[in-house]
């Protein structure tokens, strides 16, 4: 009697469960290939107008002392990292020369 | 449907056996020793995680070579779309506004000190 009941549900029931989850998760993802490939353009778009954006503010800075690039938020990740790793390289030499 | 970013693979180059719980942790940015040990625990307590591992192991395909990056913030960039592709185009966006702004003070910088005029009219008198 219990075999009656549990092969139908290893056999139907196991791969229905799987195969409506399967089908649920292919509808939910909606992203396509354009958008992957829109979405990589814009991610190497905005990151080379940021480095190109620090460079011209850079210069400006340079040609003129009264110039302040205006900044939203002060520290940021993305600019912390390098001076981190600068902080980083400046310890270790301060421990090499004592 | 074939997007090569957004889809689950095997990570053989980080793998310990075959690399399915470094690509579960390479596609969704949580720590693979953290996918590992929540493996073995199921597979002690329950049993068939073991066989859900050796099927993905044989299903999903090997991450193609080109998709590797030496960058560490575009892997988190393509974790976050896959998370939540309409938060990662609101934040690039944000990114490209960030940089008008940035232009448009150097901009109004140079429209209202012009310091070459002011040069100039200085070398003038």
């Amino acid at each position: 009697m219990e075999e009656l009941i549990a092969i139908p549900i290893i056999v139907i029931g196991l791969p229905w469960l799987i195969l409506h989850y399967v089908t649920r998760w292919k509808t939910a993802a909606t992203i396509t290939t354009d958008d992957e490939s829109l979405l990589e353009d814009l991610y190497s778009l905005a990151k080379r107008l940021d480095e190109r954006m620090d460079t011209v503010e850079r210069l400006v800075a340079s040609d003129n002392a009264d110039f302040k690039p205006a900044r939203i938020q002060h520290d940021k990740e993305v600019d912390n990292l390098p001076l981190r790793e600068l902080e980083e390289l400046l310890a270790e030499k301060k421990g090499e020369r004592s | 449907m074939n997007t090569p970013r957004t889809t689950l693979y095997r990570d053989k180059h980080n793998a310990k056996l075959l690399g399915v719980c470094s690509g579960i942790a390479d596609y969704t940015g949580v720590n693979a020793i953290w996918i590992r040990l929540g493996l073995i625990a199921a597979t002690i307590s329950m049993g068939w995680p073991l066989l859900a591992y050796i099927v993905m192991g044989v299903l999903l395909n090997k991450k193609p070579p080109h998709l590797y990056s030496a960058d560490p913030k575009e892997d988190q960039y393509w974790q976050r779309v896959r998370q939540n592709p309409k938060r990662t185009a609101r934040e690039i966006r944000a990114q490209m506004k960030d940089v008008d702004r940035r232009l448009a003070s150097v901009e109004s910088f140079y429209v209202s000190s012009n310091p070459r005029l002011t040069s100039e009219i200085e070398r003038l008198r």
